[in-house]
């Protein structure tokens, strides 16, 4: 065991000090007597031989997953938003807002779509909310543009 | 007439044998080295059983960047100070105080037991002590007074001066006083 450093060095220490450091010293020498030096190398060599690349500190916001999860978190939640105004403003309805999240939505996959929607649980419920609290809304209560909005609506749905 | 003295290649000579693609000298290397880091590491206050990995990730790391080395410094405080590197960064992930447990099975079983239990009080106390240093101060001691490294060595290390290093180490020493004292 290599204690040629502690034994030239402790002269120099007071003796408190020098005899503490003798004492640590003896006890992390038999913790570091239990690291398997040959296992240390073979592992170490194994790692530079596959050209480990370390990995760098990733932002978790430079994952283009979870950009996209993120995005469409803000859009979901921007959504929410909008429906709680309108629930606040009957003349514009929940129907008329959310389908503004769903684009927003069709880059991700099936997982992503999950973790979006279980983040969002939330929203959903305001939504829901909102469309029951706004269903009794008749055609009368539609400015024009509304209904011009409607009837596009409806044409694309029938084409 | 005598057996033949098988030289003992230096550090240096290792190192150019690995970086000429010599996997041996590698290995070599972490037999020299490997246990005075993992004393290093310990003292600081790593707990054991993230010991071995906490060597390898430094050596790895050594062996990585070792085109960089300059030879300033010994190969072997380098690597100290590139372990001291790799467990601040391990610390950080931890987020929870380390505390090194004395367990039964590192006691020594021989001499007079209070004499032991002194000791014992007084390694955990100097140990506290360390973690309680400002970084610098806790890795100048530490290569000085356990590694025995020079102030040379260590400035280079360490990235420093070695009036610097000086400083730091008669820091470290005076507030270790006044914590054990």
């Amino acid at each position: 065991m290599d204690r040629l450093g502690i034994d030239r060095t402790t002269d120099e220490l007071p003796p408190e000090i020098g005899a503490a450091l003798q004492a640590l010293d003896a006890r992390v020498a038999k913790q570091a007597a239990r690291v398997d030096v040959e296992r240390v190398a073979a592992r170490v060599l194994d790692r530079l031989r596959h050209g480990e690349v370390e990995r760098p500190r990733r932002i978790l916001w430079m994952s283009p997953v979870a950009l996209r999860v993120a995005a469409a978190v803000v859009v979901l939640a921007a959504a929410g938003v909008i429906v709680n105004l309108a629930s606040d403003h009957p003349q514009q309805t929940a129907a008329q807002q959310l389908p503004v999240a769903i684009p927003a939505m069709d880059s991700l996959n099936a997982p992503q779509l999950e973790a979006v929607l279980e983040a969002t649980g939330e929203v959903r419920a305001v939504a829901d909310s909102a469309v029951q609290a706004t269903a009794g809304v008749s055609l009368d209560d539609l400015t024009e543009q509304q209904l011009q909005a409607l009837l596009a609506s409806l044409g694309n749905s029938e084409g | 007439m005598g057996s033949p003295v098988q030289a003992v290649a230096a550090d240096g000579d290792l190192i150019a044998q690995y970086l000429a693609g010599e996997e041996r000298a590698a290995t070599e290397l972490v037999r020299r080295h490997a246990t005075a880091l993992a004393r290093y590491i310990a003292a600081q206050g790593a707990p054991e059983d993230e010991l071995e990995d906490l060597t390898q990730e430094t050596l790895f790391k050594a062996f990585r960047a070792l085109a960089t080395f300059r030879g300033g410094a010994s190969f072997r405080t380098w690597l100290l100070a590139i372990g001291g590197n790799v467990l601040r960064d391990r610390r950080r992930r931890w987020r929870k105080n380390l505390v090194v447990e004395l367990t039964p099975d590192i006691r020594d079983p021989s001499g007079d037991p209070g004499a032991q239990a002194e000791a014992g009080w007084a390694a955990e106390r100097l140990q506290e002590g360390i973690g309680k240093l400002a970084r610098l101060q806790r890795e100048v001691f530490l290569m000085r007074a356990q590694q025995g490294s020079g102030y040379d060595e260590i400035a280079s290390g360490l990235g420093i001066t070695e009036g610097a290093a000086r400083v730091h180490y008669h820091h470290a020493v005076k507030r270790l006083k006044a914590w054990i004292g």
